[in-house]
């Protein structure tokens, strides 16, 4: 049964304006810096998402910028309330990601709106897309922020919908980084770049927001299954015109081609998740366009990177978050939950454990560090099972008392890394290395019961009857809510 | 007069003048194919004047160097193998 859910962008923006989670911006907006300040703007604000209707230079495109750059627009994506708090949409998501996987359904082109305009040889030139230059000092006009790239291993049917950004470099060629440890890397740098054989691609961008949701996911399943889990019923997908990808039939604007095996040109630097220019101008992986097609006057998405929040600050933490938590349970550790601060840029990860024997937060730390997903964080805060980890006043609470400072922290030197790291060293960032640490937020298993401190909460030191009393009566005692 | 940029990974002293360099150049010209990138062989110098074209210096992460530079572009090139 299909949930609620909209099956492309331009429902989705409806849906925000209703709600008032999207603006409708008539003033003409240079694509060159004033687009993405605007959109960097509403990220720290936490504000609407801007429907931009008019971008100078190209008449007849619109964009979205902070697609899903908050909680309540991902509720919204997901067909919830907007008010739907982060662990009701994080049970809702667990709900249907556990559900049987769904094939994708194949539809006709002269079905698929991608397909309304089509442009081959010369007429694809991506110069001609309104990519933004989302911050001063990028090396390039990034046309992919808030999109998917979809690959397929040369060997197997796998078939990956992954977020990897890219450059606008020519009218012809788009350049970004493709780590080894991703799962495109991995298809690219281990079988097709080996056999010098150009791998075909297909840059979706515009999909619709759970197709989005699902390209971010550190799912194991092909995402075009997992989309169509989330969706209730199988995603519409068409095929390619220059090779046998298959992408959403109802997405904006796709770009076609193939990745270049053994050639790297230059790209970034560009303002990144972490809240940084970290990464320099380095060379990197080469898409080569041969196709572009897309809907009658496409909309653009734009998300742009920096200081929380933004979309992959947000839906990364959510998603690494949820595939923890299926990981220590199935490891049968009796966690109460995990949750990633999306302000810490995916970099903090904070599990809520019953502290059941001495030194289950190491054992904690080595099992999120030690799966597919530790490079992307390095910090991971373990609290006890009364703790509230979705509340960052408990959060630091916690770290900063029960943590101690030399017996609480175990420092693991040697660990996975990306070149994104700002703190990393220059070398640390070469060759992919990273330091991991766990914080122990738990009063040893061992202290008697009269040692362990007490809380002096409200909620921990009052009877019940009192706090009950006090609740009924606030009121009356003059209290606002 | 047209007007370009590039970007170094090292400091702006160690960027040598009036000798044959090799890299990416970003062309500045409004419009729609702003900040199309090349590869190109060319001559920089730190007058502004020295060749006909401007040039502005941008480092590794990004950051503009104040002083106005020229260019003298001799060739661009592409390196892309031919087919792809």
């Amino acid at each position: 049964m299909a949930y609620k859910y909209y099956k492309d962008n331009r429902a989705y923006i409806n849906a925000l304006l209703q709600t008032g989670d999207a603006v409708v911006v008539n003033e003409e907006v240079d694509w060159d810096m004033e687009l993405g300040a605007i959109v960097r703007r509403i990220c720290e604000r936490k504000g609407p998402s801007p429907y931009f209707k008019n971008i100078k230079d190209y008449p007849g495109f619109e964009a979205l910028g902070a697609p899903i750059a908050n909680y309540r627009k991902l509720a919204i994506a997901m067909g919830l309330e907007p008010e739907t708090p982060v662990p009701g949409i994080a049970a809702e998501y667990l709900r249907r990601a556990a559900t049987a996987p769904i094939m994708p359904r194949i539809i006709d082109k002269k079905e698929a709106p991608c397909k309304e305009v089509v442009l081959l040889g010369d007429d694809a030139d991506i110069m001609n897309l309104p990519a933004p230059m989302v911050h001063d000092g990028d090396g390039g006009r990034y046309i992919c922020t808030w999109h998917f790239v979809v690959a397929k291993d040369l060997d197997t049917p796998f078939v990956n919908w992954g977020m990897y950004r890219q450059m606008l470099f020519d009218e012809k060629t788009m350049v970004g980084p493709v780590l080894p440890f991703s799962d495109m890397g991995k298809m690219f740098h281990n079988k097709y770049a080996p056999r010098n054989i150009p791998m075909p691609f297909a840059t979706v961008i515009s999909p619709d927001p759970l197709a989005a949701i699902a390209s971010c996911a550190p799912t194991s399943l092909p995402e075009d299954q997992f989309t169509s889990m989330l969706m209730g019923e199988p995603v519409e997908v068409v095929k390619c015109e220059t090779s046998d990808l298959y992408v959403p039939a109802h997405a904006e604007i796709i770009i076609e081609g193939v990745v270049v095996p053994n050639v790297m040109i230059e790209e970034a630097p560009f303002g990144e998740y972490t809240g940084y220019r970290t990464s320099p101008r380095e060379k990197r992986t080469v898409y080569r366009v041969k196709a572009i097609t897309m809907r009658k006057n496409p909309i653009m998405s734009v998300s742009n990177m920096g200081v929380p929040t933004d979309e992959g600050q947000l839906l990364r933490s959510f998603s690494l978050a949820l595939e923890m938590d299926k990981l220590l349970k199935e490891q049968g550790i009796p966690i109460t939950g995990v949750y990633m601060l999306p302000e810490s840029t995916h970099h903090l990860v904070v599990v809520g454990v019953k502290p059941s024997y001495a030194n289950i937060a190491t054992q904690i730390g080595q099992i999120v560090f030690g799966s597919k997903l530790g490079p992307w964080f390095h910090m991971c805060i373990v609290v006890d099972d009364k703790t509230d980890i979705y509340n960052k006043d408990e959060v630091i609470h916690a770290l900063c008392t029960r943590c101690h400072p030399t017996k609480g922290i175990t420092v693991t030197p040697n660990g996975v890394g990306t070149p994104l790291n700002p703190y990393a060293w220059p070398e640390e960032r070469q060759y992919g290395r990273g330091g991991k640490v766990v914080f122990d937020c738990l009063f040893p298993p061992e202290w008697p019961a009269s040692m362990i401190p007490i809380k002096v909460s409200f909620d921990n030191v009052y009877p019940k009857h009192i706090q009950e009393k006090v609740i009924s009566k606030w009121h009356q005692y003059g209290f606002e809510d | 007069m047209a007007e370009y940029d590039t970007y170094i990974n090292t400091d702006f002293a160690d960027l040598k003048e009036d000798v044959e360099l090799t890299g990416v150049i970003r062309d500045l010209a409004p419009g729609r194919r702003k900040y199309r990138s090349t590869y190109a062989r060319f001559m920089v110098s730190k007058t502004a004047d020295k060749y006909k074209d401007k040039l502005q210096v941008r480092l590794g992460r990004g950051q503009l160097v104040d002083t106005p530079c020229s260019i003298e572009v001799i060739e661009t090139f592409n390196v892309i193998p031919k087919g792809l």
